[in-house]
């Protein structure tokens, strides 16, 4: 019981934290995927540019919830840009074309924030400070803010994609988008809104993690295997899928770390991943023959 | 089979471009010296310094007059801290721009692979930055030189005032590659050779993004002290989320010499408040020699120096040897160095030990307050040295097993 | 000269075979001129799965560097013979990819790239980790192999011609393949998998083939690095050297075995020579894939078009 409360819980929060963390991540990964078919690798740089962007607004104006407003509409918008000018021409061609643009698109992101903001590493302080006795130990507030403020995120996407009009034409779009546009919907202008929604939403999971994880111009780039292995295990497409990819991974890692070796917990997810991919390469909710 | 025309058209125009921006042949009277390091990414801060520091003693000796009457020129290049690029322009810098110096790299992985370079080339080459065991003893070789304190320097230094002024019981956390592992098990040698404990040991693998999942097998051991062998943005990590669960505070925190550099101590000073540091230099150590050296760098990089800068004093030595040797000879110059002593480098009189050509640095242990690294005791280096192993294996016998007592 | 191998493939290579007599090429660009072969060689191989066959593998980092760990474990415990090495790879390599491509053919598209990314990252995992084979700082200072046992490979010239002659048969066993009527059925699979599969062919088996021939060059390659680089670290076989050799196809153009050879020769020089002028020149590699992607997907090779020849589809 003792072992229960003094090691397996707090090890589990650590997990869900994580967790609910990548969740946000993956899940602008995912809805690229399900609409593009394209394995976003700059997704991991959108990520970067939001808390650099908050970096910047936080310089002006001292406040971390301005930022956590300005800087995924700043992003969002630069994701609007970037679909619109090298993605858009690629629709009809060979998802492999997209996959390297998004490569290329890395590094110039990548090579532009190291110009601008310079290679050294920084922090942004976290906003909610002090930490609660928890389980018999301190827990850090923010951790916890952390974790509220991403389960309410994730319910608020939910019911964006289940509830508004909005929600329900990406999700068609999804699934198909040639119907969509025999129905006389405008499908450009909703690819490009829903590119520009995954980069806000990446902008987001790199601003409120940076206090935690730090910011420097190669965070993205670190965080972008561990966002794929996600998406596959969640099931190509599947936002809900995703999300508990997330959480298994996250609890995975944390629980794993107990009893092994940090390279043996890397082969176990490998292994795991692999397995998956081959007796149900659609993910835990993937649907059938996506892209098989 | 057009295309292969077309292709060899174009190969052959790569190779006329190629040719055409090579360097022009150099002028006579001028000595090309090599630069290679972490240019850009996760080491790049460490890169910097140390180029500065060479780009220093460069411009300082050659306002006497160079070395040998020859002007000296620096080449700077970047390794993307991985081995196969570091050895591709290792070799670049050797064969192409014919440097007689290389310093150089920042990452073990990398220094260890250009020393094979150095070796089957001839080239004089010291390392100012990186601290694996291995460097000077089963990888040395006779134009190899080292001005920084490696892993084991760095553990009998700090071991000593731990045992004595710390806790006796240590718990160690080390990332999971070459520089940690390799500080991590000389440190846990020299500790318990001293008669310390060792409560626990780690490994987190780099770049590992949440290091709390690691935090309860800590508490649970309940050390004195924590040692970390971290560098980089692993350590800024790691100090901000231990900070954040009140561990900074609940043991007593020490770490290796590039676990964070002075710069970078300023935005992460709460966290690191306390921490105990070995280091050869700080802008902060009122000896005189480091303040001068540190002036005269403010006021031509703006900004102050720290560790990685110690290349300034690799410069130094060679130059001094070169004067000796008279010659560019490298069996000469190498041989010039054994036993060589300088006088004026960034921390005063130090000398290279003949056996295993490391410099005999006396070292201070620094404590953070306010973000500044402040001197608290001084560890001769014939002390901390250890002895020379040169081609036996320093880890023999080794076990990351904890001895219960 | 048959269709397989023209006048002018040859004329290519006597004239590449003189190049290290031209008055510049000093030691250095002999060694910068091996890793533009080396490279190119590797993503010709690569090119057989991505512009042929329609396989996009994302894990033939592992294929290259399992080849170089099994040279550098051999020499390093003293079996020089270069032949030894050699047969090493190929049964290292030639296991793992019977094994990687068993599982990773059975599924299509974004799968396999995943599958194979998977298993080259386990790869990756294990030698990044095994201190037997020096954990993350890898093998290194090994000492060069023996062609004979009087005639070590010892220097950048002779380094320079066995990895050309590399080249060369690379290149013969890809024409003579694509040319042949497995080639046609490869192209088959990549227009139309299901018709392919109607047509009574069993596409698997034709897809487990031609992986196990592109990781068989691409080890082999990897065998031969070593012997120039005197190490095997398992940096060699991270999943953005996999994403490097893709780039090279990419930059070469698909489908043209000749193409990737430039692509992968035209990337070694590139990031060789710009990175010693700027420090941004990922910036300029990141510009450089997005023009090609956008303006050029024909690659280099595609210029020709440009300049108004006759254009050149990969059909084989």
């Amino acid at each position: 019981m003792d072992y229960l409360v003094a090691v397996l819980l707090p090890q589990l929060l650590h997990g869900l934290v994580f967790g609910a963390a990548l969740g946000l991540l993956a899940l602008g990964l995912t809805v690229i995927f399900g609409l593009l078919g394209v394995m976003n690798f700059a997704h991991g740089e959108l990520y970067m540019l939001g808390a650099y962007a908050g970096i910047a607004v936080v310089g002006v104006t001292h406040s971390f919830w301005t930022a956590l407003i300005v800087a995924p509409l700043a992003v969002g918008a630069i994701g609007a840009v970037t679909e619109v000018t090298t993605l858009r021409p690629l629709y009809r061609r060979e998802p492999l074309y997209g996959l390297i643009l998004t490569f290329g698109l890395a590094l110039v992101f990548r090579e532009a924030v190291r110009q601008i903001w310079g290679g050294d590493m920084r922090r942004i302080l976290p906003p909610v400070t002090g930490s609660t006795p928890l389980l018999g130990m301190v827990y850090p507030n923010y951790r916890l803010f952390l974790l509220a403020a991403s389960s309410i995120l994730l319910l608020a996407i939910w019911l964006f994609f289940t509830k508004t009009r909005a929600g329900i034409l990406v999700r068609a779009a999804v699934q198909d988008a040639e119907m969509l546009d025999g129905l006389g919907v405008n499908v450009p202008r909703v690819f490009t809104l829903t590119f520009a929604g995954s980069a806000a939403l990446a902008a987001l999971a790199g601003l409120l993690l940076a206090p935690i994880f730090t910011v420097y111009p190669q965070m993205g780039v670190e965080m972008i295997l561990l966002a794929f292995i996600v998406v596959i295990l969640g099931g190509m497409g599947s936002m809900g899928g995703s999300v508990v990819a997330a959480l298994v991974i996250g609890l995975a890692q944390s629980l794993l770390t107990l009893w092994m070796n940090p390279q043996r917990v890397a082969i176990a997810i490998f292994a795991l991943m692999i397995v998956v991919l081959i007796v149900r390469p659609r993910g835990f909710f993937g649907r059938e023959g996506v892209l098989e | 089979m057009k295309r292969l025309t077309w292709g060899f058209t174009v190969l052959v125009a790569l190779a006329a471009l190629v040719w055409a921006g090579a360097p022009a042949v150099s002028q006579p009277k001028v000595v090309k010296i090599g630069d290679l390091g972490s240019k850009v990414g996760v080491f790049e801060g460490y890169g910097k310094y140390q180029t500065w520091g060479v780009q220093m003693a460069v411009e300082e000796l050659n306002a006497k007059g160079g070395v040998l009457g020859h002007k000296i020129e620096v080449v700077s290049e970047d390794d993307e801290t991985k081995p196969a690029p570091a050895v591709r322009k290792a070799e670049k810098l050797i064969l192409q721009d014919d440097v007689k110096l290389l310093v150089g790299a920042v990452s073990s992985g990398a220094t260890l692979a250009v020393m094979d370079v150095t070796k089957k080339h001839k080239t004089i080459h010291w390392n100012s930055v990186s601290c694996a065991e291995f460097m000077r003893t089963t990888k040395f070789h006779k134009y190899y030189f080292s001005n920084q304190p490696d892993s084991r320097m760095q553990a009998n230094g700090l071991a000593k005032y731990i045992v004595d002024k710390m806790g006796k019981k240590v718990y160690i956390f080390y990332t999971d590659y070459a520089m940690g592992q390799s500080d991590g098990r000389q440190f846990k040698t020299a500790l318990e050779k001293l008669g310390g404990e060792v409560v626990g040991v780690a490994g987190a693998p780099l770049d590992t993004k949440d290091f709390s999942p690691w935090f309860g097998a800590i508490n649970q051991s309940n050390p004195d002290v924590l040692f970390v062998a971290f560098a980089g943005t692993d350590s800024l990590r790691l100090m901000t989320q231990l900070h954040s669960f009140g561990m900074t505070k609940k043991y007593k925190m020490a770490g290796i010499d590039c676990f964070l550099l002075q710069q970078d101590l300023a935005s992460i000073a709460e966290p690191m408040e306390g921490f105990v540091q070995l280091n050869h230099f700080s802008p902060y150590n009122p000896d005189a020699n480091m303040q001068a050296y540190n002036a005269r760098f403010k006021k031509k990089f703006g900004t102050d120096a720290n560790i990685a800068a110690g290349s300034y004093d690799a410069v130094l030595f060679w130059a001094a040897a070169v004067e000796k040797a008279k010659s560019f000879d490298p069996d000469k110059v190498a041989e010039a160095h054994e036993g060589m002593c300088v006088d004026n480098t960034h921390i005063g009189r130090q000398c290279i030990r003949k056996e295993d050509h490391q410099v005999v640095m006396d070292m201070h242990l620094y404590q953070v307050k306010g973000g500044k690294n402040l001197p608290i005791a001084r560890i001769a280096g014939s002390d901390s040295i250890g002895e020379a192993m040169v081609g036996k294996d320093p880890v023999e016998g080794f076990t990351w097993e904890i001895k219960k007592k | 000269m048959n269709r397989v191998l023209s006048w002018r493939a040859v004329v290519v290579g006597l004239l590449v075979a003189l190049l290290p007599a031209l008055p510049f090429m000093s030691k250095f660009y002999l060694l910068l001129a091996f890793d533009a072969l080396l490279f190119g060689a590797i993503a010709m191989s690569l090119d057989l799965l991505i512009g042929y066959t329609g396989l996009v593998s994302f894990g033939h980092a592992a294929f290259f560097g399992l080849g170089a760990y099994s040279t550098a474990i051999l020499l390093e415990r003293g079996v020089l013979s270069l032949w030894a090495c050699l047969v090493a790879a190929v049964l290292v390599v030639g296991l793992y990819a019977l094994v990687v491509s068993y599982f990773a053919t059975a599924r299509r598209g974004i799968y396999f790239a995943l599958l194979t990314l998977i298993f080259a990252e386990v790869v990756y995992t294990f030698f990044r980790y095994t201190q037997t084979f020096g954990g993350s700082d890898g093998i290194q200072g090994v000492p060069a192999p023996r062609l004979m046992p009087a005639f070590a490979i010892d220097t950048p010239l002779r380094n320079y011609y066995v990895v050309l002659a590399y080249l060369a048969l690379a290149y013969l066993v890809c024409r003579v393949l694509v040319a042949s009527h497995f080639g046609k059925v490869l192209v088959a699979i990549r227009e139309n998998e299901d018709r392919a599969r109607f047509l009574g062919y069993n596409v698997q088996r034709y897809k487990m083939a031609v992986c196990l021939i592109s990781a068989l060059l691409t080890g082999i390659g990897g065998a031969l690095y070593p012997g120039r680089s005197a190490f095997a670290t398992p940096d060699l076989m991270l999943w953005t050297v996999s994403g490097e050799f893709i780039i090279m196809v990419m930059i070469g153009g698909l489908g043209t075995l000749a193409g990737p050879v430039i692509g992968g020769a035209f990337f070694v020089l590139l990031q060789e020579k710009v990175s010693s002028y700027v420090d941004w020149y990922f910036m300029v590699i990141g510009l450089v894939l997005i023009v090609i992607v956008l303006f050029m997907p024909r690659g280099l090779l595609g210029i020709r078009a440009m300049l108004g020849f006759k254009q050149w589809r990969a059909t084989a």
